[in-house]
């Protein structure tokens, strides 16, 4: 499999978070960079996983810019300055869409605030084209409380993906979703990540199955012992394990053995 | 689930039997259905209930209008920490008794008519701001995460969010308010009587305790608000189409 790392893209720097006397994140360090295949478009998918409670919401809010940590920073970009909030692409664990406007609508919202200056007829194409990939023509114009919770996710995620972001920040995108429709989720984080050589998608869950089997590069958050707040204790390159952009890699063996395994370290 | 149409007929029954109770067991002072429809249709066909009826609903409407730029104004500014106080003011002013200020607001005012459209806006714009600010308030705070996350700035997300976003909830409100207005509007006309209105008419009949007008004005003023009721939530789902949805999941 031929790739290479180019540019670092985003940076946490020594990150923690600190409430009163409470520390909830302690010395994050991480980064993520330009994955190059020849011949192909490929972004990254990275994840973040981490057993419930341990902070994996707070990072996310941090990597997105709503948050200040306390100490250190997040980095993004060629020049590689300090994330600001909206910079970031958010796709919250609830789906949140404006009610109301049709979901042609909401998707117009986001181009709008897209830093290329898209026509009208540009923008009406763009929606048709992205509407027909991702299976969400018919749907168009009905307004979000009409959909399913697996169609709203897929319109979350194309509304940041239609934005100027290459980043997109992902709260457990497999909770609550039944095993058809996590594929699904599956297939669309794929495209997506597709889209662009720069597209970035950052999973944060504490799903370990499905975040493994999309991620090219995996970091685990855990705490350690007789040591407050969590970090990153181990980073997985799925690339190199030969895991990386495998469509069946559910199925083999190592595979589902470096699941198990990893129950144990979050 | 039991059916739209099977509920109306529940309700026309149970209509249908309290009145035929009504009027075979009464008989006292109170008086029996059969007088008050006759009474309605006297005081319907006599030209001056619409003069009253215009005069009440004309001012009742130009209450709510300007009651609702005022409390839209107090609500939204209340966004800017510095109008916090005033909104927070305006609704605790629902306690105050309109009754204790009706010999200001007479100082106050030049006629009848300014004399009652104050005393009305004074008495429906705290229960409108109540109102709007708990829209604000419950509104989800991932609303504005997303409107950073989609690039837009701090006006834009006020327009997206608090002002367009929440317009159904508005329309919802002043529906709900309505109620108060229209009821409040007959305390209104009985304290400044000069220019009439349903409310002057409903005091005359309560003193020469003409109890069959009495009751049918009363009943003429409750269909009257429970058709605006009617139209203006029919009007909210015309308007605002996705309402409608989000009624049928709850």
């Amino acid at each position: 499999m031929t790739y290479q790392k180019h540019d670092e893209i985003l940076r946490a720097e020594k990150v923690g978070l600190t409430y009163g006397d409470k520390v909830i994140l302690r010395d994050i360090n991480f980064s993520i960079h330009n994955i190059v295949r020849p011949d192909l478009c490929q972004g990254q998918v990275v994840s973040l996983i981490g057993r419930s409670g341990i902070g994996k919401t707070q990072l996310f809010k941090i990597l997105s810019g709503m948050n200040k940590p306390t100490t250190g920073a997040v980095l993004i970009g060629a020049d590689m300055h300090e994330v600001k909030e909206g910079e970031v692409g958010v796709v919250s664990q609830n789906y949140i869409l404006f009610n109301h406007r049709s979901i042609r609508r909401n998707l117009e919202i986001a181009l709008a605030h897209n830093d290329k200056n898209y026509t009208e007829a540009d923008k009406k194409s763009i929606i048709k084209d992205y509407a027909d990939k991702f299976n969400l023509s018919e749907h168009l114009d009905k307004y979000p409380l009409q959909l399913s919770g697996g169609q709203r996710q897929r319109v979350s995620i194309l509304q940041q993906a239609l934005t100027s972001n290459k980043f997109i920040l992902l709260d457990e995108p497999f909770s609550g979703l039944d095993a058809l429709v996590i594929d699904k989720v599956v297939d669309l984080l794929l495209k997506i990540s597709t889209l662009d050589e720069l597209s970035t998608l950052i999973i944060i869950s504490h799903d370990i199955e499905n975040s493994l089997a999309i991620s090219d590069t995996v970091f685990i958050m855990a705490n350690q012992p007789n040591k407050q707040g969590a970090t990153i204790t181990e980073k997985l390159d799925l690339i190199e394990l030969g895991m990386a952009w495998n469509p069946e890699i559910k199925k083999e063996h190592k595979f589902q053995e470096m699941v198990a395994q990893m129950k144990y370290k979050i | 689930m039991v059916s739209k149409s099977k509920i109306m007929l529940l309700v026309f029954i149970q209509i249908i039997v309290v009145l035929s109770l009504w009027q075979w067991l009464g008989g006292g002072l109170i008086p029996s259905p059969g007088k008050i429809g006759v009474r309605i249709f006297e005081i319907i066909k006599s030209g001056d209930f619409w003069d009253n009826f215009f005069m009440s609903l004309s001012l009742t409407l130009k209450g709510m209008v300007i009651a609702l730029v005022i409390a839209l104004a107090i609500s939204y500014l209340s966004l800017i920490p510095f109008f916090r106080p005033l909104a927070k003011f305006v609704i605790k002013c629902r306690y105050l008794t309109l009754t204790g200020l009706i010999f200001l607001f007479t100082l106050l005012t030049s006629d009848g008519s300014q004399l009652k459209l104050s005393l009305l806006l004074f008495g429906i714009i705290p229960f409108f701001v109540t109102s709007f600010l708990s829209v604000i308030d419950s509104i989800d705070k991932q609303e504005f995460e997303l409107c950073s996350t989609l690039g837009m700035n701090k006006w834009r997300t006020l327009w997206e969010v608090i002002i367009v976003g929440r317009l159904d909830q508005v329309f919802e409100v002043m529906r709900q308010n309505f109620a108060i207005a229209w009821m409040m509007i007959t305390m209104v006309e009985g304290l400044s009587m000069s220019e009439g209105g349903l409310g002057t008419m409903l005091i005359k009949s309560n003193k020469y305790i003409d109890l069959s007008t009495v009751f049918a004005i009363l009943l003429i003023i409750f269909l009257i608000g429970v058709f605006f009721d009617y139209i203006l939530g029919a009007l909210r789902f015309w308007l605002f189409p996705y309402t409608k949805i989000q009624l049928r999941d709850k």
